[in-house]
């Protein structure tokens, strides 16, 4: 090879690595900006800052709409979750374990709820909320549960897709061995087919759980007076100033998804779950 | 997505009882999600055949298609549906040629650092999308960063408007979206036999060669599913163009919400919400069936 293929070679490689890091600024560039602004002095977000500080942290926990949106986010994440395991877990067994009429459509129908809009979902939802209300004679709409059920809803899917994907992977072999020494069919679930899903399980959760914390256009349709999620709070605030309190808000909750995602990572290679 | 992935499962023979637990496994999640996703999407399909008095701000019960002629009579509404679809293309090229580089040096790295890189990808996903928004108000504000270091450096004199345009919202949207096209296009790149590449290249092939002879064509299923992906989340997007476009600025997702809420016309918001999801799956199908065509040949 001569040395001018070298030359070129090399600079190819840095003009590629050179995109590939705009790429990442660019993605990275708006948090980046959030948690600067998180710590100046003055409350107007101008350049230069005029000194750093750290009250707009404490400033937080003084505005209640912060602290009860964070704590309504992560009741309803936790519940729906939880919840969207228990209906998506068995579900994906069923998808990968037996083969029956209507497999595929059944399959879609779950994964369904990605992909519809989430204008559409809350619009669609609020709609039949409110058609409910009136045929019980109960209180539905802008309700705690009410809001879980449309969080569940946006779960399962996340739920299907990587305990599905985790179920591939496991030897039916053993399941049967498990299963010529004895054991009962709830003792092979326990002992044996999950313990090797866990990864899925792991990732389902922390994808779910998130999707939920941060649903925005879905919940706008939901919520009711006096119950906001963080996502909303943050919004409705944005829409009217951005200051370092809010950058703040921000920077806990970038803080908390990150140290989620290191904690799962640690589980399940993000590499091969996204 | 994966619904593929569902299909190929292994397959088991048949067994006594096995219906029965089959069906008590799927079942709860299936009747779970018709009830609160099939059935709302059917009443709203329902109300947006109903009629609408506007001065009295009440819905009337009807079998009309009149919402959906007014939304495609109205220039008004059909040039917000045109501003949608022109922000979505153009969100969705620049994804396109902003990720893949990305994409390809994630997909190909031997660096123990990957998976820092795919954190720092997957987080931005994750943290909503009105707190990157906010990201993009300090650098765009008359005072942010951009114009204050334009300022300093003495190149402008008033500071350039991006706030509350088109292009704060392009911008705001690429940023948005391009997580998803490069982890989508790295998952594929990645399934690339490394050697394939080394071959094109020592048979003297330069770089952009191999790129569009064999990079290009064997990532094709990789880039069309993340260009979907784009489109789809573009055109929908709400957060980023109702803080970054102001309000005077309308795309598709917005105008929905804004019928529900400010107007109260549920029919017509309906209509709106289907004729915004018909359009994207149409678009979506008409962009599959050209690849495919191209794809034959």
């Amino acid at each position: 090879m001569t040395s001018l293929t070298v030359i070129r070679r090399r600079a190819g490689r840095w003009a590629l690595n050179g995109a590939a890091g705009l790429a990442l600024a660019y993605i990275l560039l708006p948090l980046i900006f959030v948690v600067w602004l998180a710590f100046f002095r003055q409350e107007i977000p101008s350049f230069p800052p005029e000194g750093y500080s750290l009250k707009w942290f404490a400033a937080i926990l003084d505005q209640r709409k912060f602290v009860d949106g964070f704590s309504l986010s992560f009741r309803v994440g936790v519940l729906a979750t939880a919840i969207g395991l228990a209906l998506g877990v068995p579900a994906a067994l069923c998808l990968v374990r037996y083969n029956f009429k209507g497999r595929g459509p059944l399959a879609n129908l779950l994964l369904l709820p990605v992909v519809v809009p989430g204008v559409v979902l809350g619009t669609a939802m609020y709609v039949f909320h409110v058609e409910a209300e009136n045929a019980l004679d109960v209180d539905v709409l802008g309700t705690f549960y009410a809001l879980v059920a449309g969080h569940i809803v946006i779960v399962i899917p996340w739920v299907v897709r990587l305990v599905t994907a985790s179920l591939v992977g496991v030897d039916r072999a053993i399941e049967e061995a498990a299963q010529n020494l004895g054991a009962n069919a709830w003792v092979t679930f326990w002992r044996i087919t999950l313990p090797s899903i866990r990864p899925g399980i792991v990732a389902g959760a922390l994808f779910g759980f998130v999707t939920s914390f941060g649903n925005l256009e879905m919940s706008l349709f939901l919520v009711g007076a006096g119950r906001t999620t963080l996502p909303i709070v943050i919004l409705q605030y944005l829409e009217w100033k951005i200051d370092p309190t809010i950058a703040a808000v921000s920077v806990i909750q970038i803080l908390l998804i990150a140290i989620a995602m290191l904690v799962t990572d640690r589980y399940v290679k993000l590499s091969r779950v996204v | 997505m994966s619904a593929t992935a569902v299909a190929t499962g292994p397959v088991v023979e048949k067994r006594r009882g096995e219906g029965l637990t089959a069906t008590a496994l799927l079942a709860p999640a299936t009747i779970f999600v018709a009830i609160c996703l099939l059935a709302p999407l059917a009443y709203l399909f329902r109300y947006s055949l109903n009629d609408f008095v506007a001065t009295k701000k009440m819905m009337v019960e009807a079998v009309t298609i009149a919402n959906y002629v007014k939304f495609f009579t109205d220039p008004y509404y059909t040039a917000i549906l045109g501003t949608t679809v022109r922000i979505a293309v153009m969100v969705t090229a620049a994804c396109l040629v902003l990720g893949f580089p990305l994409a390809y040096v994630m997909a190909r790295t031997q660096s123990r650092f990957k998976n820092v890189l795919i954190i720092l990808t997957v987080l931005p996903l994750f943290v909503g999308n009105a707190v990157r928004s906010a990201g993009w108000m300090v650098i765009f504000g008359n005072k942010g960063f951009f114009n204050a270091s334009l300022q300093g450096l003495g190149l402008i004199e008033k500071p350039i408007e991006i706030m509350y345009t088109e292009k704060a919202v392009i911008i705001g949207i690429i940023a948005v979206n391009l997580p998803f096209m490069v982890l989508t296009l790295q998952s594929v790149i990645e399934s690339i036999d490394r050697a394939v590449e080394e071959a094109a290249f020592s048979l003297g092939a330069p770089p952009l060669t191999m790129f569009r002879r064999v990079l290009w064509p064997l990532a094709m299923p990789g880039i069309l599913a993340g260009t979907i992906l784009c489109f789809i989340l573009a055109m929908n997007a709400y957060a980023t163009p109702f803080l970054l476009g102001g309000p005077l600025f309308k795309m598709m997702a917005p105008l929905v919400y804004n019928q529900f809420t400010q107007q109260a016309n549920w029919p017509f918001g309906g209509a709106i919400a289907f004729i915004l999801m018909s359009v994207t799956l149409g678009l979506t199908l008409i962009a599959n069936l050209i690849f495919q065509r191209k794809a034959a040949r």
